[in-house]
């Protein structure tokens, strides 16, 4: 019997399973099989974790049997996939590198232990821009991943396999992580809801780091209560990442409340910005007058120093991208030439063919920007633009409850099309921002542009440590939109039907 | 105005960043390197005279500090399992000192 789970979301999935409609066992081998038979479409994932899958629902259908039920986690039953530069033993974790080809995760990420914690059933590892730095998923050593809704266009990036492995219904939950623009992007591209948590709100412990001052993880699912499920089951303290807090709130708490009364803002520049494709800033402004319509009040907000985020990004993440990208030496870990004389020559020739040129350019950039007499100019500037950036938000915040905004200037482009690096850092201009202050930001799916027919994602940013303000916003923005459909070419049949 | 770097500049850079280039990779990643860091002019744009860093995000933090207790760690074995070689128990490297290596 075919349980229909590509259109299924994690709640009812779940909820099924809990109800005895039938087992985990069945969810897995649906799931493995869906991702057998559809992702050599997409090519979502770099490795299936086939018997981790069937273990974890051999466990819980052990549970369900013997009565168990109120030991079920909340994702309980639920599949879930994970950005490959999560560790989770059992798998490799290769961030889309040649540097990480073969590396066997030698223990959990706490975001991965947590999600198995609470019941999941780990589906595998999905693609990426190499070490997360790109925005098409293009730059991944392993070839690149498919727009489910157009295979020959990017599904954006770097959580690209992420938001690509939830848009074709082949998992509901995946992880992603956010360092400019990783997880909004791709959602927007794809159509499906990506949530960048407040900086500090999930730990990052065993995520392979790119920006540590920038980088959070978070959801991507096809409902704003699934990420919600997902974040509630995420956020949390961790000992062993010193920025994560503890500031958990209920995130399905609010969704129902509705937006009547609320204060949205709208950032004229983000509007009137060069570059905006105008069925983007169409949507916007379209989910701005339902928002409106349903009793928001919308006002304008300046953010008078956000011209300056995308420099200022392309500083500070290179930086901090050099400073961790030190560590892959060749001897403890990753990627060795073989046969060099010296050890010098064995590092450089090691990091030469283990990292790509994207890595390779940001490695050099990083560099560069942190030798002497050139960190004053940039590094120190960058981090007092950081200072006025923040402001900024605080006192945006200080008028409005969530600002609406573009995520990407436009919507998917084509595989290839864009090969000028330059260039393609432009499809982060209104996402750095948000990492650099440290805020909240969320990509809602509102529909499809009304000129390339693609999905098109709205930005929501919340104020620090108060995300649930966007996911009640997103959950507004569902209601007028519905929630968000698999990829046409995608979709199965429901059971029975 | 001039290039940001020069090939010498950026054979320094790869040099300290431990990235071994060819003389081609060179050239194409100077004439890269100097248009990125020439879009990165934004940050000249506003006058930050007594203004401060801001190395992070959570406000306030500045160190962080857990109990220094014990508590299970890699054993040797898993330390070693990613190690491209290894030796008799330790990471092996190519000899380190002088011409003609160190025995």
């Amino acid at each position: 019997m075919m349980l229909g789970l590509a259109s299924m979301t994690a709640r009812e999935i779940r909820a099924g399973l809990l109800a005895g409609e039938f087992s985990a066992i069945e969810i897995a081998r649906e799931a493995l099989e869906r991702v057998e038979r559809e992702d050599v479409r997409v090519r979502a994932f770099l490795e299936v974790s086939k018997k981790l899958a069937l273990e974890a629902a051999a466990r819980i259908d052990a549970a369900v049997a013997a009565g168990r039920i109120l030991e079920l986690g909340p994702l309980a039953g639920v599949p879930v996939a994970f950005k490959d530069n999560m560790n989770l033993v059992g798998t490799h974790t290769t961030c889309a590198s040649k540097m990480l080809d073969g590396y066997a995760s030698p223990y959990t990420a706490t975001c991965v232990q947590r999600c198995l914690d609470a019941g999941c059933i780990p589906l595998g590892k999905l693609n990426m821009d190499e070490f997360a730095f790109g925005s098409s998923t293009e730059s991944s050593a392993f070839g690149p991943t498919r727009n489910p809704w157009d295979l020959d266009r990017v599904p954006g990036g770097s959580s690209g396999g992420s938001a690509a492995a939830v848009a074709a219904g082949l998992s509901p939950l995946a992880l992603g992580s956010d360092t400019g623009g990783s997880i909004r992007q791709p959602g927007s591209f794809c159509g499906v809801v990506a949530v960048k948590p407040t900086y500090g709100a999930v730990s990052r412990y065993g995520v392979v780091a790119f920006g540590s001052s920038l980088d959070q993880v978070g959801p991507l699912a096809r409902t704003v209560e699934d990420a919600a499920l997902a974040l509630n089951v995420l956020a949390g303290h961790d000992e062993r990442d010193c920025m994560s807090q503890d500031r958990r709130v209920d995130f399905t708490a609010n969704l129902g409340e509705g937006v009547a009364g609320m204060r949205i803002g709208l950032v004229r520049s983000f509007m009137s910005a060069e570059g905006l494709s105008s069925e983007v800033r169409a949507k916007v402004e379209e989910a701005a007058a339902k928002l409106e319509a349903a009793g928001a009040k919308l006002e304008e907000v300046e953010l008078p120093h956000v011209k300056a985020a995308m420099s200022a990004y392309y500083v500070l993440g290179p930086c901090e991208a050099y400073s961790n990208l030190s560590r892959f030496d060749a001897v403890r870990y990753g990627h060795r030439t073989p046969g060099c004389e010296s050890l010098a020559e064995q590092y450089e020739a090691s990091r030469a063919e283990g990292f790509g040129p994207e890595a390779r350019r940001r490695i050099m950039l990083g560099c560069y920007l942190l030798s002497s007499g050139v960190y004053d100019r940039y590094y120190y500037r960058a981090q007092q633009i950081r200072t006025l950036i923040t402001r900024d938000y605080a006192e945006a915040f200080g008028k409005v409850d969530c600002i609406l905004a573009p995520v990407a200037p436009t919507t998917a482009f084509g595989i290839g099309e864009i090969g000028d690096p330059t260039e393609m850092y432009l499809a982060d201009m209104f996402t750095t921002s948000i990492n650099i202050a440290g805020n909240g930001g969320m990509s809602m799916p509102v529909g499809l542009g009304c000129e390339s027919g693609l999905p098109v994602g709205v930005q929501l940013i919340a104020p620090a440590f108060r995300d649930e303000n966007m996911l009640r916003v997103a959950a507004a923005l569902e209601r007028e939109y519905g929630a968000a459909l698999v990829a046409p070419g995608f979709a199965d049949e429901r059971a029975g039907e | 105005m001039g290039p940001h770097l020069t090939e010498d500049d950026v054979r320094g850079i790869a040099e300290v960043a431990r990235i071994g280039l060819t003389e081609d990779e060179l050239a194409r990643m100077t004439v890269d390197l100097n248009a990125i860091v020439g879009s990165l002019a934004g940050i000249f744009e506003y006058d930050l005279e007594g203004v401060s860093p801001t190395f992070h995000p959570i406000g306030g933090l500045v160190n962080v500090m857990r109990e220094d207790a014990e508590t299970p760690s890699f054993a040797q074995r898993q330390a070693l399992s990613g190690a491209p070689h290894e030796q008799e128990g330790f990471f092996a490297v190519p000899s380190i000192l002088g011409e003609d290596g160190d025995r």
